[in-house]
């Protein structure tokens, strides 16, 4: 998979060179590295960890064409639910594996683990997008100026 | 006060006893029997506080018997019998302890040795004589009728049934006595093993060889209820937490519409992240990357600049040189921006992941520690991968 994802990366880096890359697929590349960058930023958690590996299998398989592999055996969310009614139970698992879904390796936890994640991740999630707001608004002075400047 | 008493049932405080302890079990099993088809309360029991209550028998009755040495069984079996119920609530209260603690009723006021004795004929014999030495300053503590303690706390502690049945009765001393049992009632996580276990070793710090727990009325008390609430507990206060992390959730009232508020956000953010990495993406790239290797080397020693690669140069270096090469009032800005950045990159000693350093060796070359944003607290800045930025520009 190193291999791969060092074939990947040189590809990667050769396409986005050149300025025909497509919008899109710039793009798509940026919000991996931020995603990247997301998951650097809070190390040691465990929803860190998994969409690092995510990010890293996605451009591994990526290079050999493998599929996306299915998701690990999720817990019932209806053993991570205490008592309630029945509709209500499944209503809220039905919600707690849409949050499973959305945090980053939350399909292994738990609920009171899976809200420990949450919790940080929503931080993280947070911060990132404050920093890349800011980045593009410098960039975009930037290019600004530059163009004012006669860049 | 008979020092053989604390030394357990089969000591035989006098010959006849001796085989009292498979006489306990056995009436045990008796009473268990007995008590289960039907067995009203003690009538008249001031909270079962006379040992005539216990017996429900009648005062003489129950004194006759006493008195005769001679109807030691016939005794016991009675008091078995009638007193089982109330001993099945002392010993959950307290297994070490003497369960007629309430037993000094007008019939028997200081007969320390009637007392013994019933007490002796109680089908509780103590099984462990250390612990029952020390639990009578317990008992003293703890039992609800204090005037029978100093006769009591010599008397034979009950012998801790095996597990299952305090937590039965825990729920039946619930159902009868409601939120009688104060202040040493707690739960706890560890209230929660030892009640469970029937333990008798005081994880609440109070003088108590039980810890209670205080069950709600109508809830189970057994281990299992009791672990599943402490989860739920756990699992409210987390969810708790995350209320107050999204914003205007902390109103909402209900799992439900929480959890939904919680799903919304996280989706929203994530969006966020997508449409500003387009945002990203639409910033023209083309920058000025010609003074940056003899830059980088200078400032951090861990870049080195890829051969004809300019446009997958450095990522914020370049963009920062652009800016130090153009912005005008924006430098002094930026190239604090800078310091900063490169700055935690110098101070992170990067475990950088082996993957991304082996991709870069051959051509590129960002140390993958090397980031955007280092992590500034201060900043609350986040950390973009190089790598893949730069591949951007």
């Amino acid at each position: 998979m190193e291999d791969q994802g060092n074939n990947k990366t040189l590809s990667l880096i050769k396409t986005s060179t050149s300025s025909n890359s497509g919008f899109l697929e710039r793009g798509r590349r940026i919000k991996v590295a931020a995603e990247m960058g997301l998951a650097e930023s809070s190390r040691g958690r465990h929803w860190s960890r998994a969409l690092r590996d995510r990010l890293l299998r996605r451009i591994g398989n990526g290079a050999c064409g493998c599929q996306k592999e299915g998701l690990t055996p999720s817990k019932v969310a209806e053993d991570l639910v205490g008592e309630e009614g029945d509709d209500e139970v499944i209503e809220m698992a039905r919600k707690l594996r849409a949050l499973q879904k959305l945090v980053p390796g939350g399909e292994d936890l738990a609920m009171d683990r899976l809200f420990e994640e949450t919790a940080d991740y929503v931080e993280a999630l947070q911060r990132q997008v404050n920093v890349m707001r800011a980045l593009a608004s410098l960039l975009g002075m930037l290019e600004k100026e530059k163009r004012l400047m006669g860049g | 006060m008979e020092p053989t008493r604390s030394s357990g049932a089969g000591s035989g405080n006098s010959g006849t006893y001796t085989p009292e302890i498979a006489e306990s079990l056995r009436f045990e099993e008796e009473i268990q029997s007995l008590m289960h088809p039907s067995l009203e309360p003690p009538p008249a029991s001031d909270g079962g506080s006379s040992f005539t209550a216990l017996l429900g028998l009648p005062a003489n009755q129950a004194v006759e018997l006493l008195h005769e040495p001679e109807s030691d069984d016939s005794l016991a079996v009675a008091a078995a019998k009638a007193s089982g119920r109330e001993m099945w609530r002392f010993r959950l209260r307290d297994p070490k302890a003497l369960t007629l603690p309430s037993g000094c009723s007008p019939t028997f006021p200081s007969n320390a040795a009637l007392v013994e004795r019933a007490a002796r004929l109680s089908v509780f014999a103590a099984e462990d004589s250390p612990e029952a030495a020390s639990v009578p300053s317990h008992s003293g503590d703890r039992s609800p009728k204090p005037k029978a303690e100093p006769a009591d706390s010599d008397s034979q502690p009950i012998c801790p049934i095996p597990g299952e049945r305090p937590q039965r009765l825990a729920k039946r001393k619930e159902a009868d006595k409601g939120n009688k049992v104060k202040g040493p009632a707690k739960k706890t996580k560890s209230a929660e093993e030892g009640s469970a276990k029937g333990a008798e070793e005081n994880t609440s710090g109070e003088k108590l060889p039980y810890v209670h727990v205080r069950a709600r009325r109508g809830q189970a008390t057994d281990s299992h209820s009791l672990a599943e609430r402490a989860r739920r507990e756990k699992i409210n206060a987390r969810m708790k937490l995350l209320q107050e992390l999204v914003p205007g959730c902390s109103k909402i009232s209900g799992t439900a519409l929480v959890l939904d508020e919680i799903i919304n956000h996280v989706q929203s953010l994530q969006r966020q992240v997508e449409v500003l990495s387009m945002r990203l993406a639409a910033v023209n790239p083309r920058i000025d990357f010609s003074g940056l290797d003899s830059f980088l080397s200078a400032e951090c020693g861990r870049v080195t600049v890829g051969n004809g690669r300019g446009g997958g140069g450095m990522e914020q270096s370049a963009w920062m040189e652009a800016t130090v090469v153009n912005g005008g009032r924006r430098q002094p800005q930026q190239q604090q921006q800078q310091q900063q950045i490169w700055h935690v990159d110098l101070v992170h000693p990067h475990p950088t992941p082996p993957v991304w350093e082996r991709v870069d060796s051959p051509h590129l070359i960002i140390n993958p520690g090397t980031s955007l944003f280092g992590y500034d607290p201060s900043n609350s800045v986040v950390s973009l991968h190089s790598n893949q930025l730069k591949t951007e520009l």
